[in-house]
């Protein structure tokens, strides 16, 4: 496939690393300002299909040991591609690049860092038109919704920039484009199977609005994934009729969810950790849980290395959480979904956080409405559910409102009371007068079999 | 568990016999309250309970039999040929016999842990109580016993409720062992369902041998950041003195370290060690060094560092006594399956042993108290370093070495001996003539056997040369190893979950096992290093662990420090010692807990099957050469999880190998259809020998598929495949159709290629099922 390329190109080159001392030539990185990567949708007979151009000096030319401004710019066309699925093919030329043996690629858009190793330069690999050439191999491959291609390498100092300019700005409509897009703006949402190959009950449903739970998948990468791959474990769902837009449930997911969990679970509220959440398999990036105490959710996030405010570790509350189980006040999600309008949006939104770990809440600032921002607690004010009530009073929460006087504490009932509880052992006679046990649960069951064997029951 | 001991209080008490006040009842195990998971088909399985899962296993892996020997002598019967179709006189056949020796040798391993982990318990709840709690891994761990909550259906929570645990292992190893008498089992299958319960128990007793000593001795709970610690010969200060210990039961060396500690001698004396106690003792302070695996122990007494030599079991070379003599090195035995005819002395005062083992009265002694032992040791090197210091030179003079090797007659017995076939015969011919290049590049390859040694026809030290010859190698020996983590944490676990669903990680490696390497050590540590390269999970345990550590990238960093300590895409986590390993099953069995919320407790078929066609783990024992080793595989193999082995494995006398060729032996049901679907030969074997290392890469990236994986993780486990058979063999695998379920499958880079390959196979497209062995029951969920 690749004869022509001097170095080899496989997925096992992903994950190599180049260092300063091993390196030809960097471009972009931490020393260059004008760096950047775009995919553009162009109509077809617009595009010179294979052509490669490389403004500026070739990699045989850029001075070894250097840092150099550096632009890919891909144009694409096909009858099935819409503006909406650019970002998700541009994110392939991190892959693509890492494919090829010595070229390190990371980070994307304008923040790409590239370095060409000086073994693959010294094997032959000396222009970006061979760069060029893989990548239109792969993008044909794997994308076969894509008709024409042509690439643009640009390492001219003076010519980048008015690509960079224009560049920065498409990112930002882009961005303010799928900010905009809400779940009523389209009629197709997304559903991902891959977790059921670990997790055979769970299916995600992936709507603009509400990201994969493990954060990796979009509605976006969700729609281009399903037209490329359609028998892939992406597939569209048809949303169908919106029978509640406060909890998010439509007739399309619940038909869905039916079919795909084998009828384990028959209907999700997209928007609400009550009734019926939606599933959570087991790559959560946290978990919203409903803490009874103070009507509110706590979030918890992977990382978060300390016991919650509710006395518990991550790891035990994502044990009540996964396995693609619907549970009433522990719901698994993404951060990215944290950043949605309608996160929780059935059950308050943010006005329902009541606690989140100061490092999600930094994360988050930009997207917490301001009128609750500081009335919800982190660890560093509150560790425990009574600093909590605390802090929440003193800061006026807003779930401080739906309080209702708690009823007294409820007596504790003994499991067994008697007047006189006669005991026969050894020869002796013993009475328990007026005793009572208390336990706060009781399970009585055999403890080891009494010889082996006990577990073949049938 | 946590109900032991429930205690009543009452205020009064009228009897019979009078009026009792303020008396206290405890009441003993009466119900399991904290745990409400409901218990599964079966906990405490029998030794049969699991036979079905079993069978269904060795219906695709069938035996495949290499006899070591063709004889049993088992009974006064025999001997009996077993050769051709010939029975032996209790009716037994070849393949039953060696079967039924596999079975023994993992009766040996299990038993062998079990009694550690019931020694260490017992001592562990002797000096802490039985109400010390479990803490395998803090707050990152829910599921802290995997293997004992889906063995026993039991949740341990004190050190006390491990008891329970080993109880019914040592109940089934009876069991087992007397499947093993004439005329018993004589079924080659059901003798091997057999190994795979001794497997079985074996991880259960490891888990208990290891989650009691991470708790007590605050050993580095599933800390992905454990210290780094010296390994290697280099590493020890001579000037100080010098206390080695051997083997696999750390409480002496604790007491050693604490006496140092309370004693304020810590940095004053050097405490090394050797096989899995020095990875225990490193797990327990970072100032303890590790020589180096179990070949290391002849070389390191040889060299006279050491001032004393405690042992307890497992793994010891029973001529320790008559090596350590040789150098006026004493001697403390410290376990009673290990008494090295020593007089017992634990009743003695220390000063009075310290004294006798000092001047050289007794060899050395027998010691039951570990406590006694870490004083005794500490004060006996002290006194014994400037005794050992005016002998120096206790080892050949290089001079002397060379007059040796001048009485090589060339009658090459030693090579024949030699388990590697090393060309010790021509190194000494060279040596004998004052050049030692040979002979020190025989030192790499050299397992430390001393096999030459006893061949050797003239009497000839030979080890002793080739340690003179590779003295600056070991001087050299220098190295880091990342102490025992323990545990993987079930956070790890969920984090992986995302990337390994989405093809980025492309399975988890285990190296595990003994130092009985064909071609040297560095090829461990090299295969390590590719498949960490190659964003692979990589998990190290017991000698091999060391091994690993024992080898420099070009800038000299060994590969623990080149790559993250975490269980996560090109991690080397090393677990910890031989009893670790219980932790690399516990994790696959985690994936299924942590994922699909699958009930762990008492239901082990539906787990294995779980793991067994979705958990892309493989087990690789290079150097796999004890007991120990066999059963360890057999728990391996009962989950699902494919071994490969060295060379030196067909001595395991079988192998359970699978045939890509039969189509009808690689259908699965699909739980979501309730259909039967072709899912190719994957893993192709259960447990296989390769020859050299190329080989053994190739089968490590081929045995990592599984049934369930998504397109993207087969297209990059398929990339792995094809690239090491091609890069490593020289060829395009012949068997790639077999792999490819989907066009989605097809690694994108290969794509050309593949397809034609594909057409040529007439090869068709089928589903991604969700895998199972099990025939769904009627009525169960």
């Amino acid at each position: 496939m690749f004869e022509d390329i001097p170095v080899d190109v496989g997925l096992v080159h992903e994950g190599e690393r180049i260092r300063k001392s091993d390196m030809q030539v960097e471009l972009g990185g931490p020393k260059v300002s004008e760096k950047f990567e775009l995919v553009r949708l162009k109509p077809e007979e617009e595009i010179d299909p294979g052509a490669i151009h490389i403004i500026g000096p070739d990699l045989s030319e850029l001075k070894e040991g250097k840092s150099h401004p550096f632009g890919i710019l891909i144009e694409i066309a096909g009858p099935e591609i819409e503006e909406n699925l650019e970002g998700v093919i541009e994110r392939r030329i991190h892959e693509y690049c890492n494919y090829i043996e010595g070229f390190m690629h990371l980070n994307q858009r304008y923040d790409i860092w590239i370095r060409l190793s000086k073994k693959s330069f010294k094997k032959g690999l000396t222009s970006f038109r061979m760069i060029g050439e893989v990548m239109q191999e792969l993008f044909r491959n794997e994308l076969p919704i894509i008709r024409a291609i042509e690439i643009t390498f640009i390492t001219d100092q003076e010519q980048i920039r008015d690509y960079y300019t224009q560049a920065l700005a498409i990112y930002e409509a882009r961005d303010a484009r799928a900010r905009g897009l809400t779940d009523e703006d389209v009629d197709v949402f997304y559903g991902c199977a891959l977790c059921q190959s670990f997790a055979p009950t769970h299916v995600c449903v992936v709507t603009p609005q509400r990201y994969a739970n493990c954060g990796a998948i979009s509605w976006f990468d969700g729609r281009a994934a399903a037209r490329i791959d359609p028998k892939g474990p992406i597939f569209p769902i048809d949303k169908g009729e919106c029978l509640d837009p406060r909890m998010g449930e439509y007739t399309g997911v619940n038909e869905s969810a039916k079919k795909r969990s084998m009828g384990e679970v028959e209907r999700i509220y997209l928007y609400s950790g009550f009734g019926y959440p939606h599933t959570s398999c087991g790559c959560f990036e946290g978990i919203a849980f409903y803490i009874p105490e103070v009507e509110g959710y706590g979030i918890v996030h992977r990382g978060f290395r300390d016991l919650s405010v509710n006395g518990l570790p991550f790891s035990t509350m994502a044990d009540s959480t996964a396995g693609g189980r619907q549970i009433d006040g522990f719901h698994g999600i993404s951060i990215e979904y944290m950043r949605s309008r309608k996160f929780l949006q059935a059950d308050g939104g943010y006005e329902a956080v009541v606690w989140m770990p100061d490092e999600i809440k930094a994360r988050l600032s930009e997207y917490i409405p301001e009128s609750v921002y500081g009335a919800i607690a982190t660890e560093k004010d509150a560790t425990t559910i009574d600093e909590l009530k605390e802090f929440l009073k003193t800061q006026n929460h807003p779930v401080v409102g739906r309080w209702v006087e708690m009823s007294e504490e409820t007596n504790e009932t003994a499991v067994f009371t008697a007047g006189e509880i006669p005991i026969t052992t050894g020869g002796f006679r013993i009475i328990l007068k007026n005793a009572r046990i208390y336990a706060d649960k009781v399970i009585i069951q055999p403890v080891q079999p009494k010889k082996p064997g006990r577990g073949e029951m049938q | 568990m946590g109900t032991r001991d429930i205690s009543i209080r009452i205020k009064e008490i009228e009897t019979e016999i009078g009026q009792i006040k303020d008396i206290r009842f405890s009441v003993g195990r009466l119900a399991q309250e904290t745990w409400d998971e409901p218990q599964g088909p079966t906990p405490f399985p029998s030794i049969t309970a699991l036979r079905d899962w079993d069978l269904t296993l060795l219906k695709r892996y069938k035996p495949f039999y290499l006899p070591f020997c063709d004889l049993c002598c088992l009974c006064t019967f025999g001997k009996c040929d077993l050769t051709g179709d010939k029975k032996g006189a209790c009716g037994i056949t070849m393949p039953a016999q060696q079967s039924r020796i596999v079975l023994l040798a993992a009766c040996i391993g299990a038993a062998t842990h079990t009694s550690h982990a019931r020694e260490l318990v017992t001592h562990l709840i002797t000096e802490f109580g039985e109400d010390e709690r479990l803490d395998p891994g803090g707050l990152n761990i829910k599921v802290e016993a995997p293997i004992t909550r889906l063995v026993c259906g039991v949740k341990p929570e004190t050190l006390g409720d491990l008891e329970q645990v080993l109880d019914y292992a040592e109940q089934q190893i009876t069991s087992l062992l007397a499947c093993t008498h004439t005329g018993q089992e004589g079924n080659p299958l059901d003798l091997e369902s057999k190994v795979f319960h001794t497997g079985m128990i074996d991880h259960l007793s490891m888990e208990v041998a290891d989650i009691a000593q991470v708790s007590a001795y605050h050993l580095p709970k599933a800390d992905p950041d454990a210290p780094l610690i010296d390994i290697g010969f280099g590493t020890v200060d001579t000037t100080k003195p010098v206390i080695l210990v051997i083997g696999h039961n750390v409480p002496p060396a604790v007491e050693i370290m604490d006496y140092m500690q309370e004693n304020d001698l810590v940095g004053t004396i050097e405490v090394t060690g050797i096989c899995c106690t020095g990875i225990d003792m490193t797990r327990y302070s970072q100032k303890a060094k590790i020589i180096g695996p179990i070949s290391w122990q002849i070389r390191y007494v040889r060299s006279g560092i050491p001032d004393i030599i405690v042992v307890d079991e497992q793994c010891i070379r029973t001529d320790i006594l008559d090596e350590a003599r040789a150098l006026q090195i004493p001697v403390i035995a410290t376990s009673e399956k290990n008494c090295l005819g020593l007089p017992n002395r634990t009743g003695d005062r220390s000063d009075a042993i310290i004294d006798d083992l000092v001047s050289g009265r007794t060899d050395g002694a027998f010691i039951l108290n570990p406590e006694m032992v870490g004083e005794i040791a500490v004060r006996t090197a002290m006194r014994m370093r400037p005794k050992h210091k005016k002998k120096k030179g206790s080892i050949l003079s290089p001079d002397e070495a060379i007059e040796e090797a001048k009485r090589c007659t060339q009658c090459r017995e030693c090579r024949r001996a030699c388990p590697n076939d090393l060309h010790i015969s021509d190194a000494m011919r060279a040596f004998g003539r004052n050049d030692p290049t040979m002979l020190a590049e025989i030192y790499d390859a050299c397992v430390g056997c001393i096999k030459c040694e006893q061949a050797c026809t003239q009497d000839i030290p030979i080890h002793s040369l080739i340690i003179i010859a590779a003295g600056e190698k070991l001087k050299n020996e220098a190295f880091r190893l990342r102490a025992g983590r323990g545990a993987i944490q079930d956070i790890e676990i969920r984090q992986v979950g995302g990337p390994i669903v989405l093809g980025e990680i492309p399975g988890i490696v285990a190296f595990v096992g003994c130092a009985n390497y064909p071609g040297g050590g560095h090829e461990l540590a090299e295969m390590a290093i590719e498949f960490a390269n190659r964003r692979f999970i990589i998990c190290t345990s017991g000698c091999a662990a060391m091994t690993i550590g024992m080898y420099r990238d070009e800038d000299g960093r060994s590969p623990y420090e080149i790559y993250p300590g975490n269980f996560e895409a090109g991690g080397m986590v090393n677990v910890g010692s031989c009893v670790s390993n219980a932790h690399i099953s516990g994790a696959a069995v985690k994936i299924a807990s942590i994922f699909a919320r699958r009930n762990l407790r008492g239901n082990y078929e539906e787990i294995a099957d779980y793991v067994y066609n979705r958990v892309g783990a493989v087990g690789v024992a290079w150097g796999a050469m004890s007991q120990k080793a066999a059963s360890i595989a057999a728990g391996f193999w009962r989950l699902g999880i494919p071994v490969i082995v060295g060379p030196h494995g067909t001595k395991y006398r079988r192998m359970l190998l699978g045939r890509s060729d039969h189509d009808d032996d690689w259908y699965v049901n699909d739980a979501r259809t309730g259909e039967q679907v072709y899912v190719g030969p994957v893993p192709e074997h259960l447990f296989i020998a390769v020859e050299t290392k190329e080989e053994a890469m190739v089968m490590i990236a081929k045995l990592s598929m599984r049934p369930n994986d998504t397109s993207r993780g087969r297209a990059l486990k398929l990339t792995h495949y094809i690239d090491l058979h091609r890069r490593l063999l020289g060829s395009m695998p012949t068997d790639i159709h077999r792999f490819v379920r989907l066009e989605a499958d097809i690694p994108i880079t290969m794509k050309e290629d593949i397809v034609a390959i594909l057409k040529e196979k007439d090869w068709r497209e089928t589903v991604i099922p969700d895998p199972t062995l099990i025939q769904k029951k009627e009525g169960s969920s």
